[in-house]
């Protein structure tokens, strides 16, 4: 009897657990998961070496944190211009595009480990010019100051004493703590927040929180589009390229993706792509 | 984007947030009763390993705990991890809850006066037969609120999936919410966890009351 009881008590346990918890996502509606994210856990199969076309599966490294070069669009899929080009290569060579979205602190051991081929989404080059092998850069990033419209601030020299807000592991977070970049200007900051994302930073800029932000020219504008109160300050705090990361001993791969790119600029891929994406259009670089 | 579109696309991530929860509680329960009667095993060898194990895992981060599992056969043994997220993460999951466990249970099975062992050895029951039919249902009485606890604490620590790039329900809002520069995406989150919270509760309050079987 008690022995029964106790299987009973352990079956029951695990139900009630199944029970709780399947209920949920039954109730919202069409339930439709982002399968384009979906990570293929079940793909066994080892990627064909570089030569062999067509059974080659393209490992796409990037962060879906990363609006408008990698983020889940309206529709709720994977997209971005980074995402829309990389699968235009693989389109170009007939390779197989797998999307392998990671946690960006996670993106070299990631990239080392093999789990992706490249780092492609936003990626600045400058400050890492020997850590990767790189792609022809593809655009310009400007780390600008953006401000209330009505705070008075008008120039870099005005932020003295003010609060300043940025995204951790950001361009404009590591040119503000650079000693050779703005870390001088950051001293005289009245305090520099750190933020997890520009979409709390934005919220706090908003709120009246902190008085200003340091952002990727292309990030700041995406943020600001639709609202009207913001402006950045005339002075840039820096500016950079983007390019696209290999290994180091990934040569072929690169090549390969460099000569692609090459022909997608010449057929008008990369500017029809860029069109779509008007908040970076301006800051696309190449065929220009 | 539109809130039923936001609504679906985070639909996707409570399944996944489920499919942990679900997959760490069915291996670690188990897992952590062998683990808690190996912690009390006669050999010493056996105990000291096992009180590493539990030493280990609860004086570390379960965020470092996941990456280790995920990037550790690639930089020990240089092994391909393609697929591996997903299992390793469930390993990291599992692992770490049953350390947790086997104190509950620990906890549980020393709290049984040992009158109770010398009894059942006078009526004649086996060592087996005395901790399945007399320890052990008193002892699932008595830790079913730690247990509860945990498998609460569980429900939210789903989120920590984020560091191996799993499309969980919190991983999705972030990125949702930068996308859309919105916080709706948080506030669909914290609803989502609540109500999970709150039907585990309610499960646990029923078990409870079942076992009540001497009131």
């Amino acid at each position: 009897m008690k022995r029964t009881l106790a299987c009973i008590l352990a079956l029951s346990m695990t139900a009630a657990v199944f029970a709780g918890c399947t209920a949920i996502p039954a109730a919202a509606p069409a339930a439709q998961p982002a399968e384009a994210v979906e990570e293929t856990a079940a793909a066994s199969e080892e990627a064909a070496p570089a030569g062999d076309e067509g059974t080659f599966v393209f490992k796409h490294g990037f962060d879906l944190d990363y609006p408008p070069y990698s983020y889940i669009d309206d529709n709720g899929q994977t997209g971005g211009f980074d995402v829309e080009m990389a699968q235009a290569v693989c389109e170009y060579y007939g390779w197989t595009y797998e999307a392998v979205p990671f946690n960006w602190d996670a993106k070299d051991a990631e990239l080392n480990a093999g789990s992706c081929d490249c780092i492609w989404s936003g990626f600045t080059v400058n400050g890492r010019e020997d850590d990767y092998l790189w792609s022809m850069p593809y655009s310009d990033n400007t780390q600008m100051i953006m401000v209330k419209k009505d705070s008075g601030i008008a120039s870099l020299a005005d932020l003295e004493g003010k609060a300043v807000g940025v995204q951790t592991s950001t361009s404009a977070y590591d040119l503000l703590n650079d000693e050779e970049g703005q870390a001088e200007l950051a001293k005289t900051f009245g305090s520099l927040e750190v933020y997890e994302t520009y979409t709390i930073a934005f919220n706090d800029l908003k709120a009246g929180a902190i008085d200003a932000i340091a952002i990727d020219v292309t990030s700041g504008n995406y943020l600001m589009s639709g609202e009207t109160d913001f402006a950045y300050l005339d002075e840039e705090l820096g500016s950079e390229q983007y390019a696209i990361g290999f290994r180091k001993d990934d040569q072929e791969l690169c090549d390969k993706v460099n000569a692609a790119l090459e022909a997608l600029v010449a057929d008008g891929t990369y500017d029809a792509i860029g069109q779509k994406y008007p908040d970076i259009y301006n800051y696309l670089t190449l065929g220009k | 984007m539109t809130l039923s579109t936001m609504l679906s696309t985070m639909a996707g991530g409570m399944l996944k947030t489920c499919g942990i929860f679900v997959l760490t509680l069915v291996g670690s329960l188990p897992l952590g009763m062998i683990v808690a009667l190996l912690r009390r095993s006669r050999f010493t060898v056996i105990r000291g390993i096992v009180r590493v194990y539990i030493s280990v895992i609860r004086g570390t981060p379960l965020m470092l705990q996941l990456l280790v599992w995920y990037f550790g056969p690639f930089y020990l043994f240089h092994w391909s991890i393609r697929g591996w997220r997903f299992p390793a993460l469930i390993l990291g999951f599992i692992l770490n809850y049953a350390a947790y466990f086997a104190e509950i249970y620990r906890g549980g099975i020393e709290s049984i006066p040992a009158g109770q062992y010398e009894a059942a050895q006078v009526l004649g029951y086996s060592k087996t037969q005395t901790f399945m039919r007399i320890i052990l249902p008193q002892v699932i009485k008595r830790i079913m609120p730690s247990v509860t606890n945990e498998v609460i604490t569980l429900v939210k620590d789903t989120s920590l999936a984020f560091t191996l790039a799993y499309q969980e329900v919190f991983s999705l809002a972030k990125q949702i919410s930068a996308s859309q520069t919105s916080f709706m995406p948080f506030v669909i989150a914290g609803v989502f966890y609540f109500v999970a919270n709150y039907a585990v509760e309610f499960a646990m309050e029923r078990i409870e009351k079942a076992l009540n079987y001497y009131r």
